[in-house]
């Protein structure tokens, strides 16, 4: 399943999903009731004048005074009511300006790359390291006070760095991206491509660019006011500090004159802030909040087998999975990705599940190995390896069990093995979670399964990226084999490579697998790879299994309409050109299986009681079939007439 | 090795550009040092005299331009950095530096490590316990705290803890001056007590960033096959959170340590300045409201230089710490 | 979603032809597109290290009108970099494209470029990243429309995208050009990817892998879509895939390249049935195939990328090859007929005899 995640569309998605967080709305709410107080100051006190000195000093907070007076005899809460404004139009013009300077820096360093993008993020670079405070507070000082156009000049040029930074980054990752090629042979001129295709890719980063800087401005000119290097006869919250700061506001017994500012400078920070962090999560949407599940997944005590009895007998298979059911708790309620899945594997037996991607095979290769984790859990069903269920053990039972008994051979080496750490280390870290081994014991071992798989044991001392891709794949399945296991679970151990490679490392697992009589479980969305491998076959769809039992007869005489689908989809290299089928339309939505047969919609042969009847899995022959068409009651009825296939 | 040579460029254009912006600001900007200076001074020191102390820090009115500039460069890099003309007339700069390095390495430098080292260490755990407490509460109080002016943190730190509690902690100054300075038990205990508040407001201020961009990266992480294999591989839970998911997640942090050291000094400035902790921030801020620029050029020549330092040990501890960088450079 | 069943053209579930195109009578015909010794060449590393990628390195080929040709490779082989320098990517570092004739290089002004570009289109191998996620999927057809077809107004750019769109089998049109990508499946975005293609009335399209990201079940559909598209609109199609086994249904003619050269070319069945190039036989060898006995060639246990930074001369696949003889260690060989239209590049390969033997080594 190595489906690309499409970026986010902004637009109507980006709307709704600001409204569901909690975190954007309290920052929006803040936000509005500052931009009120700053467009009508009237409507909140009645004084006209905050800074003449109308008032006796240091009175405590009354009706009249809602937070007092100064040291000077002004009013405190009409003071922070009229500086509400400056502080606000300091935060958005200087935010806007240095969000589109970062733009502009960034999207055309990444965009125009070459010696122009070396100059820029060189630029970039430096003015990120130069330390922006006593900049601004030297040019403060050299300017003169007072002038606003210097705070937010200053302002500007210190604070646009950190979003170029983020927007080079993000653009030149967009940069690959096929769309953009796409407009480039359409024949547009780069200046269209970079303002309409590139720029609405990237809303969510540009806003919370936006939202950073602003924060950044506010709490820069808060500062430089409170030292003392504003126009000390503004009207501003800064200044406000900086008067009660100078006059021992805190010593005296007028702590609110401090205090109030100070947490309307804070309100408004904050709110940028969380404003900021939500579009973070939008853009992310894994660092949403999650909520925990009520019961544990392995708490839930699923039915368990009849088998379970009397599964230590001598002829018991080694793994037997019944009514295995796995959901993913979506936000439109659960999603049964593996809905009752049974299957049997026996030792020393090459059992392969085939299907096509959203099927759910990878889903249920790691329910079988209890490596799901939130939101999948399983819902129902066991999963008995050597007579225990796997599904009711603890983590510690189970670590056990875990690479010594059975072992998982992931799809992507370069994913699945640790990037910092050696190759060596990471087959130490395995041994050593399981026994004491000697440092001698764990080198040997090593290097025996390293020479096994064929490559020279110096890559021990390797790094994965080190390893070419074909390399990586063979260390990963020497690491499987460090015990030498009953069971190897395989999730597309060879789709990352070429077919060559591919072909090459499927008789190397094969040969393995002969040598030292483990059974493996192999999932693959391709079907042709497994037919001279495997000795049972299972193909799934839609969460389901829908044909089950040995290889060569499933590849011979499929007996659902989607298995042979698939097959005569493959096109064929050798022998007479036969004729190739698709299958129409998609696989359904999980979340709302079809009524009946999940696969009565795309199905050729689809009769009107499929749209309304379940199907189990029959036995038809050697194999079982999830097909009305193979009910005992229409065994009568032959099926029609299947390609031929030699 | 065309790695080690770009990081070499861009330390020494940074610090050059530095340098340079420091020599064109009092040069472009209106008004005369000398008479600034004389003032000041209110005539007390002759104008020659006055003069002769601008020219330490390369201030030579009846110069070309170009060899001022050169002059300069030399004297800085050189640690000839010429005297105060602030309050502290006549002063070498380097003493004032001095005197003042070791306090502010004291207090900032502890409280930021610290900062990042509990910070990342809490990230780590919330981003590993994802769903459990801390992670649903910490995210929404830290972006807020993060958001924090750190000078109203100060003030209310002051408010709380030593005003209302009648002076239990101090909030002035660096230690007690009663006492006199040495490695009496008085002094030490004078020294920590007074850092207590403002090395609690940098702790709070900047810790929340840590966290939260610590536990972003570990949910990044931990959705990784690499982390997935760990667990079917049998490691144990601590092995699989250390060596597999936080010695990953701490890469992207790295860099960011340094770049944020910028916001640090800010911090330090407005914090040594309600405190008046006698570091270099304090000593920034005095400078800059008297106009002595042989002493803010020094400093802030200092804080790039402490911006690189931090950039380098960074790049350093990514070195050793990610093989895949090891391979570029 | 069931919109790609339908529409005029009724693809996705229908039989793919069989036996359509006869085999090599292309000889006589004159080229649509051609390319004289195209070289791209990449520099890598940098600073002290400089080493050159030799991405495809002195390529010949002619496409011909109405013509389906299959490019085949593994991945490294430069096959995508070659469908870049036909779409004017990337610049060439030597050789030439021509084009009804004329070299590109003599293109000149952007009235010309667009009119290459609108008759050599290009299909990408992503339908998750090919569209862009914040416009709906009419927006790249319109927006070719409006470049390449500027006569055409406003309501007739739209009737004129309702009909591409059906053309490639998806159906209500209407509909599915106001939906946003992430609305449809991958094997309906890799239709949208043709559509758009289509718009500009082209003469060849350049189609990069486009099935090799779609399930099983759904690359037929896609298929099926080039050689309609071939025989309703008269396009010709440069078919580039690492799947040799897909090219044998649409393609008329095959080439296979490997490290950067076309070593293979000829009529697609007589490549399938009696391959001359050690590299191809192995590939052929490796293909999973449902219907054959399995065959496991000692040679296919080997399978390194080949090394083409700073390549020395010889053949690229004397490493790998069974067969090398002391030549293919000095000479690089050049694609030499060897039957009707076949060609390959491999100094042990011999005229018309089913496999090549170790004894012959001309040049």
């Amino acid at each position: 399943m190595a489906m690309n995640t499409p970026v986010r569309r902004p637009g109507g998605g980006l709307w709704r999903a600001l409204r569901g967080s909690r975190k954007a709305t309290a920052g929006a709410v803040i936000l509005l009731l500052f931009a009120v107080m700053a467009a009508f100051p009237g409507l909140f006190t009645s004084v006209r004048d905050a800074n003449a000195l109308d008032f006796a000093p240091r009175l405590g907070p009354s009706t009249r005074h809602l937070l007092g007076t100064t040291a000077l005899g002004q009013d405190i809460w009409s003071q922070l009511v009229y500086g509400t404004r400056q502080s606000l139009v300091i935060a958005l013009v200087a935010g806007f300006l240095a969000t589109v300077l970062s733009v502009l820096v960034g999207v055309s360093a990444a965009y125009l790359g070459g010696l122009l993008d070396d100059l820029l993020s060189m630029l970039i670079n430096v003015v990120l390291v130069i330390p922006a405070f006593p900049l601004i507070i030297i040019l403060a000082k050299y300017a003169g006070r007072g002038s606003l156009t210097v705070m937010l000049t200053v302002l500007v040029v210190t604070g646009w760095s950190y979003g170029a930074n983020q927007m080079r980054a993000q653009a030149l990752s967009l940069r690959n991206r096929d769309f953009l090629e796409a407009a480039r042979v359409r024949g547009e001129r780069r200046s269209y491509v970079i303002v309409a295709e590139v720029l609405p890719t990237m809303t969510s980063l540009i806003v919370a660019n936006f939202m950073g800087a602003a924060l950044y401005s506010v709490l820069s000119a808060a500062g430089l006011q409170f030292l003392g290097l504003g126009d000390p006869n503004s009207a501003s919250w800064g200044t406000m500090l900086y008067w009660a700061q100078n006059q021992q506001a805190l010593q005296t017994g007028s702590p609110l004159w401090s205090l109030a500012p100070g947490l309307c400078v804070a309100l408004l920070g904050a709110s940028f802030a969380l404003i900021n962090h939500a579009f973070d999560e939008i853009g992310n949407p894994a660092l949403r909040p999650v909520r925990r599940r009520g019961a544990a997944p392995a708490a839930a005590a699923p039915p368990v087998d009849s088998a379970a009895s009397d599964a230590q007998s001598e002829d018991s298979p080694l793994l037997r999975v019944s009514g295995l059911r796995v959901a993913y708790q979506g936000a439109r309620g659960p999603v049964e990705a593996v809905a009752g899945v049974d299957l049997t594997v026996r030792r020393g037996q090459f059992t392969a599940v085939v299907g096509e991607s959203g099927c759910g095979k990878s889903t249920l290769l790691f329910a079988i190995a209890g490596l799901l984790s939130a939101p999948a859990a399983v819902t129902a069903g066991s999963v008995l390896f050597r007579g225990d269920n796997l599904v009711t053990m603890t983590e510690k039972q189970l670590n056990a069990l875990r690479w010594r008994d059975y072992s998982v051979v992931m799809q992507s080496a370069m994913n699945a093995l640790n990037p910092v750490r050696t190759i060596g280390a990471q087959y130490r870290d395995a041994m050593r979670a399981h026994g004491t081994f000697t440092a001698e014991q764990v080198r040997a071992r090593s290097v025996e399964v390293l020479e096994l798989v064929g490559i020279d044991p110096v890559h021990l001392r390797s790094y994965p990226h080190q390893l070419s891709g074909g390399m990586r794949q063979r260390a990963m399945i020497a690491m499987a084999l460090l015990f030498t296991p009953d069971l190897v679970i395989m999730d597309e151990p060879t789709s990352a490579l070429d077919v060559v490679a591919q072909r090459s490392l499927m008789v190397q697992i094969k040969e393995l697998q002969q040598l030292l009589g483990f059974a493996v479980l192999f999932v693959t969305h391709d079907m042709s790879l497994v037919r001279h491998f495997s000795d049972q076959l299972l193909v799934m769809y839609a969460g389901q299994v829908v044909e089950a039992g040995p290889t060569r007869t499933v590849f011979d005489t499929p007996a659902h309409p989607y298995s042979r689908g698939l097959l005569e989809a493959f096109p064929s290299v050798r022998g007479p050109r036969v004729e190739l089928r698709g299958i129409t339309g998609s696989p359904p939505d999980l979340a709302r299986p079809p009524h009946g047969c999940r696969f009565a919609p795309r199905c050729p042969v689809v009769e009107e009681r499929c749209r309304e009847w379940e199907p189990e899995l029959y036995p038809v022959g050697e194999v079982r079939a999830r097909c009305l068409l193979q009910a005992p009651d229409r065994r009568t009825r032959p099926l029609p007439p299947v390609e031929a296939t030699s | 090795m065309r790695h080690l040579l770009r990081r070499l460029g861009f330390f020494l254009l940074t610090l050059w550009a530095a340098l340079t912006l420091n020599f064109l600001i009092p040069r472009f900007m209106p008004g005369s040092p000398v008479t600034a200076l004389h003032d000041r001074t209110r005539g007390k020191v002759s104008a020659a005299a006055l003069e002769q102390m601008l020219t330490s820090f390369g201030f030579r009115p009846h110069q070309n331009i170009g060899s001022q500039y050169l002059q300069y460069l030399g004297n800085m890099v050189t640690g000839h950095w010429g005297l105060s003309i602030g309050q502290t007339l006549g002063e070498p700069v380097t003493t004032l530096i001095g005197q003042a390095l070791p306090w502010t390495l004291g207090l900032v430098g502890t409280a930021t490590v610290l900062a990042f080292l509990l910070g990342t260490l809490i990230g780590v755990l919330a981003g590993w316990r994802r769903g459990g407490r801390l992670d649903t509460v910490l995210p929404p109080v830290f972006v807020v705290t993060s958001a924090l002016p750190y000078f109203w943190v100060a003030l209310l730190l002051i408010l709380v803890f030593s005003v209302w509690t009648g002076g239990l902690l101090p909030s002035d100054f660096n230690y007690d001056n009663t006492i006199v300075p040495g490695f009496s038990p008085g002094f030490v205990g004078s020294v920590l007590q007074h850092a207590v508040l403002p090395g609690a407001t940098l702790l709070i201020t900047s810790i929340g960033g840590w966290i939260l961009t610590m536990r972003n990266n570990m949910i990044t992480v931990l959705a990784e096959d690499y982390v997935r294999m760990g667990r079917a591989k049998g490691l144990s839970n601590r092995r699989i959170m250390y060596d597999y998911a936080a010695r990953n997640a701490i890469l992207p942090n790295l860099s960011g340590f340094a770049m944020s050291l910028g916001f640090v000094i800010s911090g330090a400035i407005l914090v040594e300045y309600v405190f008046n902790y006698p570091g270099l921030g304090y000593l920034l801020y005095n400078a800059v409201q008297n106009v002595d620029y042989p002493l803010m050029q020094a400093l802030f020549m200092l804080f790039t230089v402490a911006v690189l330092a931090a950039v380098l040990v960074c790049d350093l501890a990514t070195l050793w710490l990610d093989p895949r960088a090891r391979a570029k450079g | 979603m069931t919109a790609e069943t339908a529409g005029a053209a009724g693809t996705a579930g229908t039989t793919a032809a069989t036996g359509t195109h006869g085999p090599a009578d292309t000889a006589a015909r004159p080229a649509l597109l051609e390319t004289v010794g195209l070289t791209r060449h990449f520099r890598v590393g940098g600073g002290l290290s400089r080493r050159t990628l030799h991405a495809v390195d002195d390529v010949s080929l002619v496409i011909h009108d109405r013509e389906i040709v299959a490019l085949v490779g593994e991945s490294g082989s430069g096959k995508s970099t070659l469908a870049r320098l036909l779409a004017q990517v990337y610049r060439p570092t030597g050789g030439e494209i021509r084009y009804q004739g004329r070299s590109l290089a003599t293109l000149r002004g952007r009235r010309a470029q667009l009119a290459y570009r609108s008759d050599v289109p290009m299909v990408f191998q992503d339908p998750f990243s090919s569209l862009n996620p914040a416009y709906r999927v009419s927006h790249g057809i319109l927006r070719g429309l409006a470049l390449h077809r500027p006569g055409l107004g406003r309501a007739e750019r739209r009737a004129e995208a309702e009909r591409v769109v059906e053309a490639v089998g998806l159906a209500p049109a209407a509909e599915i050009l106001d939906r946003y990508p992430h609305e449809l499946s991958g094997g309906q975005r890799q239709r949208i990817g043709f559509a758009q293609a289509l718009a500009y009335r082209p003469r060849l399209i350049l189609a990069d892998e486009p099935v090799s990201m779609l399930d099983v079940s759904i690359r037929i559909g896609l298929l099926n879509v080039m050689t309609q598209l071939r025989e309703r609109e008269g396009v010709s199609i440069l078919y580039i895939t690492h799947d040799i086994a897909s090219a044998r249904y649409v393609a008329d003619r095959l080439l296979v390249m490997y490290g950067g050269h076309v070593v293979e070319s000829g009529p697609t069945e007589a490549v399938l049935t009696a391959p001359r190039h050690p590299y191809t036989q192995l590939l052929l060898s490796a293909v999973p195939d449902p219907r054959a006995p399995l065959e496991v060639d000692a040679a296919a246990a080997r399978s390194d990328p080949p090394a083409v930074i700073d390549p020395a001369p010889g053949c690229r696949f004397r490493a790998r090859c069974p067969l090398a003889v002391d030549a293919c260690h000095a000479l690089t060989p050049r694609l030499r007929e060897l039957g009707p239209a076949h060609a390959a590049a491999c100094h042990v390969a011999e005229a018309d005899a089913p496999s090549p033997r170790a004894s012959a080594a001309p040049a």
